[in-house]
């Protein structure tokens, strides 16, 4: 399927309810501009190499459209256990885009960077992660306040593999993510964690699906937002159990921090379930700060800014509990400390 | 009832049917003639005619949803629906007097019964309008209005003309307009200030005729420090040929009023169900929908509350219990247009023998409404593996100083709760009877007595088989 033989997506589909494709087209809807490749780099090494990028597998609008954007493909192949590595991506230019392929055949950590400049940034990420493996990635959303930036990813996980997977996003003005998860064998297991911090005007809109098309599956998802200023965070789920997939546990929880009269939050955690024998819930919460937590705060001495800083990191770091890998929590704390130190001091 | 409609249906025990005595039975299609029709035979004013060829004209231009069972919507055949049929002269306000075979159908429903006993008034619909209608003289005394909506629109228009539309409008959706265009039946009340009625009132919904179909249109006002619980049931004939009903539902809690309106829907399993129910509660006034959700081949129907007024409350409860071939698409949508305002929302499913229930839920919360707080609690129990159970909620929020909660679960029975009751001396077919019980006992509990007993029935007739 190409891009200029697809309708555009109506507003009435759920995917792009809140965000309509013509604000994540970096031009005229109807054209596939020309994008320079996302640079990535390796953090003991030079620049990856790239191939030129395949079409897409999938029909879904926007990976046909990101495929065709993208001119290059780099793949990351694993190639020891309890490999840690730490992936910088930066897109310049005024529109960048690439395909990033993760093969993961070991126990490894993956952690990619992402910042830059580009008026417009689009990144697909496909993932297969082989039988047996425990893979662990995050992706640091650090790009400038006013990228628009649109994120695809596909996940495929084998017998037995387990997948951690942490998502921060304090970079970008206008955020369209689309993250797909396919638990193809029995054993498989996906903790999927995600936190987005909404500042000014940003607008972020994180899609996540989990397919569990197999028994004997597990996930969970805990997606945690911070609306503050005149944010518009955005989070749908939707999780499905296919008819023979009995045995399975899901699980999803999305919650909202509100911290500015004018900031919004939507949620729509979606359940589809045709097998019996399983255990699926999900649920959903949005509340303003602890007037308590505040007060306790203050007390202590500190100023409102930094005791609202404080409860924030609190609530972006909770949704990663249960994400075990050290490395990816470490690296994610440090941005976060940063990113809400700089935003206080702002 | 044919071999191919128990096959198709299963064993409905309010499947029966009566011979048709229609004394008007339009052609079945609908065109802009017939909707003038009605209207011209019901001896509308213009207003109201002008409304339906409007909402007609709505109708033919509105697609489909395109979300849902798209497969069973698309299937509809409105030009195989008999659109208006009248098969009694007047409503009638002693039972002696309506037609026997309507009569005998009533009481075997047993609402003469139920009349004497518990209610406080009744309207009884058969097919497209109303064949009898009672209503207490104390309440009558005290100037409560309870009428079916046609007499209602005769006798009180200016009222009429002021509510009708105002809370769901001909645009809103395509079976709205459709309604909109060719209602006929459904209740008119009014209770005037201060006034509490304290027996519920109760309309019963029959389609007696094959490809009918009904769309009653419902009314309710309560002014100013009133109460009011409106009960309302529905059977039909099982047929092999689908029927269609298109009901719209409008409620008016006036400032510290309270509305509770209670549904037990158990159309047979040919029937297309496709609603519209929607309530405005203006300052500390309450709005209650209890739905109950049995029958139908497909049901989509989000009781709807508009909390417009400082300290408006709503609650939502519904259950839905999802057989073979059904499918009920059922929910709640909650809108929190003003500070202060609280909502509860609890939907239970089953899904058996390959049935789908779908929770599908709106929670909004305007920028003004400040301090609101919204509870929503989604349980689904599926009894086998070739059934299905869906959630899809919504939740969007325009206030930071709003407190939401969502939950869903959804599983099978447990086998402790199985094995306990089963060591008891329960077969495992009972003890499953006495969990679906318990399991719906949050909406059992807020229905009349009467009511609740026979939904347990129900159920226990729906969990027979279920096992082996």
């Amino acid at each position: 399927m190409k891009y200029a033989d697809m309708a555009p997506p109506p507003r009435s589909e759920h995917l792009w309810r809140y965000t309509p494709w013509h604000w994540m087209h970096p031009s005229d809807i109807h054209l596939v501009p020309e994008a320079l490749p996302i640079r990535f780099t390796l953090d003991e090494g030079g620049p990856l190499e790239s191939t030129p990028s395949e079409p897409s597998a999938s029909n879904e609008y926007a990976r046909v459209f990101l495929h065709e954007v993208a001119r290059t493909k780099t793949t990351v192949t694993t190639s020891t256990e309890g490999e840690v590595l730490n992936l910088f991506g930066v897109a310049s230019g005024h529109l960048a885009s690439s395909h990033l392929h993760l093969d993961i055949q070991h126990a490894s950590t993956i952690i990619l960077h992402l910042s830059g400049e580009a008026e417009w940034c689009g990144l697909h990420i496909t993932a297969d992660v082989k039988r047996n493996t425990c893979a662990s990635f995050a992706l640091v959303n650090e790009l400038s306040s006013t990228t628009t930036y649109l994120e695809c990813q596909d996940w495929e996980l084998e017998q037995d593999s387990n997948v951690e997977f942490a998502g921060l996003t304090i970079g970008g003005f206008r955020i369209k993510s689309d993250i797909r998860s396919n638990l193809k064998a029995k054993g498989a297991h996906m903790t999927q964690a995600m936190s987005t911090h909404g500042i000014g005007q940003r607008h972020a809109d994180h899609h996540v699906e989990i397919h569990h098309l197999e028994g004997h599956t597990t996930s969970n998802l805990s997606a945690h937002s911070a609306c503050d200023d005149e944010s518009h965070l955005v989070a749908t789920g939707l999780l499905t159990i296919a008819k023979d997939a009995t045995q399975s546990d899901a699980g999803q929880v999305f919650r909202n921090l509100l911290l500015s009269p004018k900031a919004r939050a939507e949620s729509l955690p979606e359940l589809e379930v045709l097998a019996d024998d399983v255990s699926a819930a999900h649920g959903a919460a949005s509340a303003p700060v602890d007037e308590d937590q505040m007060h306790y705060m203050m007390s202590r001495g500190f100023s409102p800014s930094e005791a609202s800083a404080l409860i924030v990191e609190g609530f972006l770091t909770a949704a990663f509990r249960d994400i075990k890998n050290s490395h990816i929590i470490d690296a994610i704390r440090t941005r976060l400390t940063v990113h809400l130190e700089c935003h206080i001091k702002r | 009832m044919s071999e191919q409609a128990r096959d198709a249906v299963g064993d409905y025990r309010y499947g029966f049917h009566d011979p048709e005595h229609a004394t008007i039975r339009f052609d079945k299609g609908l065109s802009e003639q017939v909707v003038r029709d009605i209207s011209e035979l019901k001896d509308e004013p213009q207003w109201m005619t002008d409304i339906r060829v409007k909402a007609f004209h709505h109708f033919k231009e509105r697609p489909m949803p395109d979300w849902g069972n798209c497969s069973e919507l698309n299937s509809i055949k409105f030009d195989d629906v008999t659109y208006f049929l009248r098969s009694s002269n007047q409503t009638e306000k002693n039972w002696d007097d309506v037609p026997e075979d309507i009569k005998n159908t009533f009481n075997r429903l047993g609402i003469p019964e139920a009349e004497q006993k518990w209610l406080g008034g009744v309207t009884a619909q058969y097919e497209s309008e109303a064949v009898y209608h009672s209503i207490r003289e104390d309440l009558e005394a005290q100037g409560v209005l309870f009428l079916d909506m046609d007499s209602g629109l005769k006798q009180f228009p200016e009222i009429v003309k002021q509510y009708f539309g105002s809370v769901v409008p001909y645009s809103d959706n395509k079976f709205a307009a459709l309604n909109t265009a060719v209602w006929s039946g459904g209740s008119f009340i009014y209770v005037p200030k201060g006034v509490h009625v304290e027996m519920p009132v109760q309309a019963y919904f029959r389609i007696n005729a094959k490809n009918m179909g009904q769309f009653e249109r419902t009314l309710i006002i309560a002014d100013e420090g009133s109460s009011i619980h409106y009960v309302e049931g529905c059977t039909a004939p099982t047929y092999s040929t689908d029927s269609l009903h298109s009901a719209v539902v409008e409620l008016i809690a006036m400032k510290d009023s309270k509305i509770r309106y209670s549904t037990v829907q158990n159309w047979s399993s040919n029937v297309y169900n496709l609603v519209t129910k929607r309530g405005v509660a203006y300052e500390n006034a309450t709005v209650e929908w209890v739905d109950g959700n049995i029958g139908s081949k497909l049901t989509m129907k989000y009781p709807a509350v508009l909390l417009r007024g400082e300290g408006a409350h709503a609650e939502v409860i519904s259950v839905a219990y999802a057989g073979e071939g059904q499918h009920q698409d059922a929910g709640a949508k909650v809108h929190h247009l003003a500070p202060n305002t609280t909502s509860n929302i609890l939907s239970k499913s089953i899904s058996k023998n390959g049935g789908r229930s779908s929770y599908r839920g709106m929670l909004q919360v305007s920028p003004k409404a400040s301090g609101c707080r919204s509870k929503i609690v989604c349980d689904a129990l599926l009894l086998d593996e070739h059934s299905r159970s869906d959630t899809y909620p919504t939740m969007e929020v325009a206030n930071s100083t709003a407190d939401l909660e969502h939950e869903a679960s959804v599983s099978k029975i447990s086998g402790d709760q199985l094995f306990y009751l089963m060591s008891r001396g329960f077969s495992e077919e009972e003890a499953m009877g006495l969990i679906v019980n318990g399991f719906f006992e949050p909406f059992t509990r807020e229905l009349p007595m009467e009511y609740a007993v026979e939904l347990n029935k129900l159920l226990e007739l729906e969990m027979e088989g279920s096992i082996g």
